[in-house]
């Protein structure tokens, strides 16, 4: 026995030492390992809604327009210039010449018609290859017309504002007819773009892998290759970082971003998007219904401690529906509600509504939620504080959707919520308006209503002026503000760490992941 | 045995139907469906209502399920709404992975397990019997989650020794001896528990089998203890152990979920965690299919293995 | 095996409250439990701080803080408080879910086991289904339909467990349904609930109670599972999972958050699976009595006087003032007391005696061969060959086993190891003395079969015991006995086991070989008619005690002993009929008044 015992102790032993091997694993130069969080659903940008894909998507294809490198600004990728017709309903685009696909195939006209068309014409021999659940970003898109080899044009069935920043939006990229007529539908495994990576390998549940496209029309990248690898869980995405195994780290969890930046192996970027994280107000029935309950708990809660502390940082207390990262629409007159519980309890006393009880739906994760346990817990423990009784049910993130989504009547009194957009217009625009109520297939999902704000919406999405549109969007926050909707409480400041060899690393407002100009030394 | 084989099989058929059908219902009453999963915020109902007919969603669901069930009879599993692959392809990869794990981790507990057991029940009362079983009842204690989490901590973040997660390095790699690296920790958190539950049983066996007359003839005929000890009363007692570790796949597939999610092993216990959250109502069929088949064939093969065992039950 | 154990003594015994605190384990596990649980009953009355209050600013201390004894959470909540409350919900839910689990398992259980057929089949196909499900998997997908919340994560823990209990019960109630007193009471005119649950019940119910002990602490590492997963308590309430799943965010910053409750729920589950396994020990009446005590290599002895080692001009074998008892506790009953007699070259000796009279115990103790713990050698000596075997070393007294004593038990049924062919466990027997190739024992294992008179020795050599009849396994055992030509031969009862006919060809066998080869037979009964045929002198044992010994004739014809005369009078005699039990009764008319009385 003991013999036997000595020998399987002495093989582990064995195993182990030759296993273990020179502590870290190394990443090899000149090849970014990017750690993503989780398994891309699809490398087809029509199909995928994640941002988590869109990583991948903006490096492998472009669009007919992008935005400015760490700006929202508008800038062509494919189309080389435009124009807009005066009545905002005809979009004509003039395209790069000489660019051809990872495939081969040359980049045309027929080739963004053959794009757009796949989307949104249920007739179209491809449109089976979907769903393409983001296609209603170009539902205002009539018709898309080819000029000529490298002119096309866009017809709109009426003014829609936001049209070309959905177009630099991922949802805008440009996929490869002829892969999409070879590979049907399983094209979202074998993508081919015009981007400055070429698609190498897709190992299930392990890595994407892209390389060097030394056709780049804006110049081959300076890597030689990316891998993006999925870990869904957080703490191992860290581990992971630190122990060497990979070069970026995206999503960083909140308590672990002091760590990176407190030690010079690594650089902790940051930059703000438009993101707003807040928690609904059910305005149609309860306490909630009187404005001055509403205004209570904006005072009520803490919001520099739930972005300082529980965030540790990585936000910023948000104002309104319109998050400062569109800064030409964002109006910085409006300034976050205070932390103020004698206000708070003054403005329940005044409603009646001490000691109100609350039912508070808080999701366990989901898109831009950043950590929504802890924030509704703390939410839950500062209107307690003011005599507030909250119950807090909490749903994993498709049962809360499909709880919220229908409409909040009858169920609840407050939901947490989040939205990344890539224009002012669609977050309020969904959000905010009667005709939004979930009964017309909006997400106004706690009933506001207010005629004035309706009507400055709908002449904002319809203008083609920046200026007015900026203007009308200032107004709206203001009103928005004062009628206390929604507990306005973050906006994300997204971040990203990278090992210190990486340079060139950027975030970009539109959450994207632009690594053409990153070099590994 | 040929007979019984078939028979055993043929009886899993009416089982695996069943879940099936149970499945269909579970699924359909998880309140939200996949196109919330696809469309996360932008779900508005016209929206849903598009992406639920063109995945075919739309229809009743007994009809949903004669139309699964015939693709599957056609060996056709579907394909996954999320995942934008067919279903085979992502569960048969998944599956691989999983055995791999979960098989050496059954490998690992029955060794280790029966060792224990053996080793205690050999020095029952004495010093040694009482330190294996406070090993055991530690490991049988201990949440394996959390348990993984300490691995991780100490073997790849503290000493950087080992890998923190994955089945291959990311670049390079991939050869056998980086699968077996990946493997350890996760492997070995999830052994621990069933170790346990293994090592306790077979002490148990052991004694049972200690005392019963032919191990006493074994002593009367003069052998010594060790041969009294390993090939009498050992090999009596594998025949109740060996059901027993059967049993154990069972909780070693099971407990598998927690491991994979922490460990970030692609295997099916993770995949099917996610594809309930997304409501991959085909992923989860086609997954819980395997994992059950999966599960019917180790107990199959737990028992033949004790028929080959026990000349007793051969006939 | 005739072992009998006296009737113990209760002063000495120990209460099962001193078996369990000698236990250090268990008794560890208690203190912990009970200190567990007196600290999570105590905490709404403990000096502790809100649990639900959070203090954002103060986040994430470590342990030992100025009032906060193990630290802060990630909202600055106190760590302690919490621990305490999200103990108490831990528990509470871990027992609510076995009992859960416990009463519709074993109601399913009952009902399969008990019905059988139809509804047997469908129900154990229904649980196989929920086996068969990965149960964590299931668990979520319960949770995910009920909605959040500890209560539904409750009923899932319960719900996946169910198969666990259902399985276990049906099995027992299957091993008693058909048992004499359930039988008794259907034809007692009982409806079927009745009996399923004033007979059956009742006895599968400690089983029931052992199950639901094991699974206590299984179940609060579920229910934490769940919580950890998300899917338990809902904020701002404590359990000890949602504790260590929501600390996992700072698993690298702030490890204590997560290590704190991990290791409650590890002291928790352990503490109940020491106590759980202590309290099996109890309980148990088999390991209480020691029947699942590992048995050592040789009987340990334990002499209170000195023995010469050795005795020159000894006969062949010589027992003198053996001493062998059983140790129950701190009490030793004496099963052999003082026996003395002497085997010579060629000779029969009969050891004869009613069951419990020690002479199976005695023909044990000649080479160690009583199951120790609990048997002790505690005086006297065997002379083999003038040597004594009880002064000599383990390996020694093992060496002579089969070589110099070869033993013959009584139901071969069961003292042949059923997992090997007959062939190869005579072989064995050669081998473990000799060193011999493997076909040469093989051939000499077939020999042997021969010569103890099996036909077709050669095909029936690779039998297993259970495909030959009791007869043959018996010759089976003789010749394992004969496989290194001993010098004794102790057969403990070797025919009881059989039937007549057979039972008088083996006493044949039996009689032949010791004319041939001149061996020593210590031949152990109760049937004076077999040692009538057999034996050439007889030694009578009484309660531990040889109480007449001669020639078989003389005891025969003219017994001294009362004793003698009772057993002599057992012996039926053909056509004697009912005559036969007027014979026997009066001769045991007192006895029975003794033990009734």
């Amino acid at each position: 026995m003991n013999a036997i015992l000595r020998g399987v102790a002495s093989a582990t032993l064995a195993l182990a030492l030759a296993l273990a091997g020179p502590a870290a694993a190394q990443t090899p130069p000149n090849v970014l390992v990017v750690g993503q969080i989780a398994e891309p659903a699809s490398l087809d940008p029509h199909v995928s809604t994640a941002a988590n894909d869109f990583r991948i998507h903006v490096n492998i294809y472009d669009g007919l327009v992008r935005n400015k490198p760490g700006t929202l600004e508008i800038e062509p990728a494919l189309a080389t210039d435009w124009t807009i017709s005066e009545d905002g309903l005809t979009y004509t685009f003039s395209l790069r010449e000489g660019v051809t696909f990872h495939d081969g195939s040359p980049f045309d006209a027929e080739t963004v018609k053959f794009n757009f068309d796949r989307m949104l014409d249920e007739t179209h021999p491809f449109y089976e290859t979907g769903p393409f659940p983001l296609s209603f970003n170009f539902a205002s898109v009539e018709d898309v017309t080819v000029v000529d080899e490298m002119t096309v044009e866009f017809t709109l069935n009426e003014p829609f504002a936001p049209f070309m920043s959905n177009l630099a939006s991922p949802t805008g990229l440009v996929v490869s007819p002829a892969a999409v007529e070879e590979f049907g539908e399983d094209y979202g495994r074998h993508p081919s773009g015009t981007g400055p990576f070429k698609f190498e390998e897709w190992e299930s549940n392990a890595r994407v892998v892209v390389s060097r496209n030394d056709a780049y029309w804006n110049g081959a990248p300076s890597l030689e290759a990316i891998v993006f690898r999925p870990i869904t869980d957080a703490n191992t995405r860290v581990a992971e970082m630190l122990s060497g195994g990979i070069d970026v780290l995206v999503e960083t969890p909140p308590d672990n971003v002091a760590t990176f930046r407190q030690d010079a192996n690594f650089t902790v970027h940051e930059a703000v998007g438009p993101h707003v994280w807040y928690a609904m107000l059910n305005v149609k029935e309860g306490p909630f219904a009187d404005k001055r309950v509403r205004q209570a708990v904006n005072y009520a809660v803490n919001k520099e401690s739930l972005v300082d502390d529980v965030l540790q940082g990585t936000a910023e207390v948000s104002a309104g529906p319109i998050p400062p990262a569109f800064n030409w629409a964002h109006n910085d007159e409006v300034e976050p509600y205070p932390y103020d519980p004698e206000r708070a309890r003054e403005l329940l006393a005044e409603a009646g509504a001490e000691g109100a009880e609350l039912t508070f739906y808080v999701t366990e994760g989901g898109s831009g939620m950043l950590d929504p346990v802890p924030m509704g817990t703390a939410i839950q423990a500062d209107l307690a504080a003011v005599g507030l009784e909250v119950d807090i049910e909490t749903y994993e993130w498709n049962t809360f959707l499909a709880e919220v989504n229908p409409g909040l009547e009858g169920k609840a009194d407050m939901a947490e919520m989040a939205w990344m957009t890539s224009d002012p217009d669609t977050l309020p625009y969904l959000t905010l308006r009667t005709e939004a109520w979930p009964e017309n297939g909006g997400f106004n999902s706690s009933y506001y209503s207010n005629p004035q704000v309706d009507e400055l919406l709908n002449s904002a999405r319809t203008s083609t002026d920046p200026d007015e549109r900026a203007e009308l969007y200032k107004e709206v926050q203001a009103i928005v503000h004062e009628d206390a909707p929604w507990l306005f409480v973050a906006n994300w400041k997204q971040n990203a760490v990278t090992t210190a060899n990486v340079e060139g690393f950027q975030l970009q407002p539109d959450f994207s992941l632009v690594l053409r100009n990153v070099s590994k030394n | 045995m040929t007979a019984y084989i078939i028979k055993r099989l043929l009886t899993a058929i009416p089982v695996i139907i069943g879940l099936s059908v149970i499945v269909f219902l579970i699924m359909a009453m998880i309140p939200g469906d996949p196109a919330l999963a696809i469309l996360g915020s932008y779900a508005t109902p016209e929206n849903v209502e598009r992406i639920n007919r063109d995945l075919g969603l739309d229809r009743p669901l007994p009809e949903q399920y004669l139309i699964w069930i015939t693709n599957l009879l056609q060996g056709d599993f579907g394909r996954s709404y999320i995942l934008n692959r067919p279903v085979i392809d992502e569960v048969l990869e998944r599956l691989g992975a999983t055995m791999i794990l979960a098989g050496t981790a059954l490998v690992l507990c029955s060794i280790f397990g029966i060792l224990a057991g053996v080793v205690s029940a050999v020095r029952q009362f004495g010093w040694t019997d009482r330190v294996v079983t406070f090993f055991v009842l530690i490991g049988i204690s201990m949440p394996a989650f959390w348990l993984g989490l300490i691995f991780i901590l100490l073997f790849a973040v503290q000493w950087r020794i080992l890998p923190a997660s994955g089945m291959y390095a990311v670049y390079g790699g991939g050869d056998l001896s980086d699968l077996i690296r990946h493997l350890i920790l996760p492997a070995a958190t999830l052994a621990i528990v069933a170790t346990g539950v293994v090592a306790r049983l077979t002490r148990a066996a052991m004694l049972e089998v200690l005392r019963q007359d032919f191990v006493r003839t074994a002593r009367a005929k003069g052998l010594d203890e060790r041969a009294v000890v390993y090939r009498h009363a050992l090999r009596a007692a594998l025949v109740s152990i060996i059901p027993v570790i059967g049993v154990q796949a069972g909780f070693v597939l099971g407990g598998s979920v927690y491991i994979e999610t922490v460990f970030q092993w692609p295997g099916l216990g993770a995949m099917l965690v996610k594809a309930v959250s997304t409501r991959d109502l085909l992923l989860v069929q086609g997954g819980v299919l395997v994992a059950a088949a999966l599960y019917v064939l180790v107990n199959l093969a737990a028992d033949v293995a004790q028929a080959m065992l026990d000349p007793r039950l051969k006939s | 095996m005739s072992v009998a154990i006296a009737p113990e003594i209760r002063s000495t015994r120990l209460t099962s409250w001193q078996l369990l605190m000698t236990n250090r384990l268990a008794a560890a596990g208690l203190f912990v439990l009970v200190a567990i649980l007196l600290l999570a009953a105590l905490a709404p009355w403990l000096p502790l701080p809100n649990p639900n209050i959070t203090d954002q600013p103060n986040r994430l201390h470590p342990p030992f803080s100025p009032g906060h004894l193990l630290g802060t959470d990630h909202l600055g909540r106190d760590i302690l408080s919490r621990l305490l409350w999200g103990t108490r919900v831990s528990i509470l839910v871990g027992l609510s879910a076995t009992a859960i689990a416990a009463f519709f398992g074993s109601l399913i259980g009952l009902v399969a086991g008990y019905t059988g057929g139809r509804v047997d089949d469908v129900m154990m196909r229904l649980i196989d289904m929920l086996m068969a499900f990965p149960y964590i998997l299931l668990a979520l997908a319960i949770v995910a339909v009920l909605g959040p919340g500890l209560l539904n994560a409750l009923y899932a823990i319960a719900l996946v467990n169910i198969p666990f209990f259902a399985r276990n019960i049906r099995g027992v109630t299957l091993s008693i349904r058909h048992r004499e007193f359930v039988d008794a009471a259907r034809l007692s005119g009982k409806g079927h609930t009745a009996v399923l649950f004033t007979e059956v019940l009742p006895n599968v119910l400690p089983v029931i109670v052992i199950t639901m002990s094991t699974t206590v602490g299984w179940m609060i590492l579920e229910t934490a599972g769940l919580s950890f997963l998300g899917l338990g308590a809902q904020p701002p309430q404590a359990d000890l999972g949602s504790m260590l799943g929501q600390g996992r965010a700072q698993l690298f910053t702030a490890p204590h958050v997560s290590m704190i409750p991990g290791l409650m729920i590890f002291a928790l589950v352990m503490s109940i699976n020491l106590l759980g396994d202590g309290v099996r020990d109890v309980l148990d009446p088999r390991l209480r009595s020691g029947a699942l005590n590992r048995p050592m290599p040789v009987t340990s002895i334990e002499r209170e006087r000195e023995q010469p080692a050795e005795r020159p001009g000894a006969a062949l074998l010589e027992v003198d003032g053996l001493e062998t008892g059983f140790r129950s506790g701190r009490s030793l009953t004496l099963a052999v007391k003082g026996v003395s007699f002497r085997l010579d070259r060629g000779e029969c000796l009969g050891l004869i005696g009613e069951s419990g009279s020690g002479k199976s115990v005695t023909a044990l103790s000649l080479l160690g061969l009583v199951a120790s713990p609990p048997g002790v050698i505690r005086n006297g000596a065997v002379y083999l060959g003038g040597r004594d075997v009880l002064a000599q070393s383990e390996q020694q007294i093992i060496a002579q086993r089969g070589a110099r004593v070869a033993y013959v038990f009584q139901d071969p049924l069961t003292t042949l190891h059923p997992l090997y062919r007959v062939a190869d466990q005579i072989a064995e027997a050669i081998t473990a003395h000799n060193a011999l190739g493997a076909s040469e024992a093989h051939a000499r294992a077939v020999a042997l079969m021969e010569t103890v008179g099996i036909r077709n020795a050669r095909e029936r050599a690779s039998a297993y015991p259970h495909e030959l009849s009791g007869g043959q396994r018996q010759r089976i055992g003789i010749a394992m006995a004969l496989a290194n030509d001993p010098d004794v031969i102790v057969a403990d009862e070797p025919t009881t086991a059989l039937d007549v006919t057979v039972q008088a060809r083996i006493l044949d066998l039996l009689r032949t070989l010791r004319r041939e080869r001149g061996l020593a037979l210590l031949l152990i009964t109760h049937d004076f008619g077999v040692v009538a045929q057999v034996c050439d002198r007889v030694a009578v044992m009484k309660d531990g005690e040889i109480v007449e010994q001669g020639d078989t004739r003389a005891v025969l014809d003219a017994p001294r002993h009362d004793y003698t005369r009772r057993l002599i009078a057992c012996v039926p005699e053909l056509g004697q009929g009912r005559r036969f039990l007027d014979n026997v009764r009066p001769l045991f008319a007192p006895q029975r008044q003794e033990t009734e009385a």
